[in-house]
């Protein structure tokens, strides 16, 4: 309710020109309201739902404040033009609440019950494990796609995250927690915010993405993606793979520090020195660019107008 | 319906492998096609442990094994290679591919 008070004057602002910082903390409370609204909204619908209880009139009050709340944050991004505010607000709040209540109830007295018939038949069916692993292939494989198609270089960066975190969830669930960690720490962590960085500081900020990520050949790039997945999965579903006897998905953290200090112990130090240089290598590289810079660097014009008046 | 076993799991990577290989060849941004070289390490890294949990069984952990090794080096080429970029930018103001065929300035 406290942030529903301080409407009249966020608002008020919202008409006069503004700097950028406060238009950002007001993003940023925006963003925190409509987050606040959705969950206090999705949770107390979800709790009654889930403990199968009746919707009473208070968790309908809930229910519309959080809404109010959602929308208030809603209005900085979506509808920023529509002059919303205080009675304005809750009015157009109950409006929207009035409309989702309605397609809730109809969604929930028709639909609902084929939806839960469906849904007990479908259960016996599928297995949790099974769901999840489609779930992380979709993910994994949506990302990839997406990170090959999309025009704009930082989009396909953003999909590359979820090609790698879907990527991480297939790990865990064959059992190898360590490399899924691995993944999310030093792929997503790491690798993935060098590009993000490497994609930044390539090119001027306001210019046009799409002139430095054209595609060279789609048809052909389509044609070379089917054939080879094609071939791949032909050989991976009609080979005859030896099957191990048992699995197991007990942690191997343990198990793989062993393995490292033990029977790969070389190829673990090779790996130490391989890294040694690429980080000697990368910083080598990177201070040509340093020294370049402030070898050509030239004072803007009105700083040096300002120092001949002086 | 299935189980899900080790072919559903090839077939991701399969399709991993496809798509970074088309990122590899379609992209002329130099970040792009690391991007598409880190698909395709994921690919590998996929289908090792696959194959180790599938086929070598709990005894063993060399799939386990090699996908940290690759993930140590897909780190590295990606560090060495994104310095490598800004330093072509740095010098020819680009990093279209195309254009970037000369070792000195």
């Amino acid at each position: 309710m406290a942030q529903v008070t301080q409407l009249g004057p966020a608002d008020a602002r919202q008409s006069t020109p503004r700097d950028p910082r406060r238009t950002l903390i007001e993003g940023l409370i925006r963003i925190a309201a409509m987050m606040v609204g959705l969950i206090v909204g999705v949770g107390a619908l979800g709790a009654r739902l889930i403990a199968r209880q009746p919707i009473g009139f208070l968790t309908l009050l809930v229910l519309y404040l959080a809404l109010t709340l959602f929308i208030w944050g809603l209005n900085g991004f979506a509808f920023r033009r529509l002059p919303l505010s205080g009675f304005a607000l809750f009015l157009f709040s109950a409006a929207a609440f009035g409309v989702l209540f309605l397609l809730g109830y109809l969604l929930g007295g028709v639909a609902g019950p084929f939806v839960v018939d469906a849904a007990n038949r479908l259960i016996p069916y599928v297995k949790l494990a099974d769901a999840v692993f489609y779930l992380f292939a979709v993910m994994t494989c949506a990302g990839a796609a997406g990170c090959a198609f999309s025009r704009n270089i930082i989009y396909s960066a953003w999909s590359l995250l979820f090609a790698l975190l879907g990527a991480a969830g297939l790990y865990v669930l064959l059992g190898a927690d360590f490399p899924a960690v691995a993944q999310i720490l030093i792929y997503i962590g790491g690798v993935l915010v060098l590009i993000l960085f490497a994609i930044m500081l390539t090119k001027q900020i306001g210019g046009d993405p799409k002139l430095t990520n054209t595609h060279l050949g789609l048809p052909a790039g389509v044609a070379l993606a089917t054939v080879t997945i094609a071939t791949l999965t032909y050989t991976a579903i009609m080979a005859p793979w030896k099957e191990a006897a048992q699995r197991s998905w007990e942690p191997t953290a343990g198990r793989l520090g062993i393995a490292f200090l033990t029977d790969y112990l070389l190829p673990f130090e090779i790996a130490s020195v391989v890294l040694l240089a690429a980080l000697v290598g990368a910083v080598v590289i990177a201070r040509k660019e340093i020294k370049e810079t402030t070898d050509t660097y030239e004072p803007p014009p009105d700083v040096m107008a300002g120092r001949g008046m002086r | 319906m299935t189980s899900v076993g080790l072919p559903h799991f090839l077939i991701v990577g399969a399709v991993l492998f496809a798509l970074g290989m088309v990122t590899v060849v379609t992209r002329r941004n130099a970040v792009g096609i690391l991007m598409g070289v880190e698909l395709i390490l994921n690919a590998a890294n996929v289908n090792f442990i696959a194959f180790n949990h599938f086929v070598e069984g709990p005894a063993r952990l060399t799939g386990q094994v090699f996908s940290i090794f690759v993930i140590v080096l897909a780190a590295a080429e990606a560090a060495v290679g994104l310095a490598i970029v800004l330093a072509i930018y740095q010098t020819f103001r680009t990093i279209d591919v195309e254009e970037t065929d000369l070792l000195r300035e």
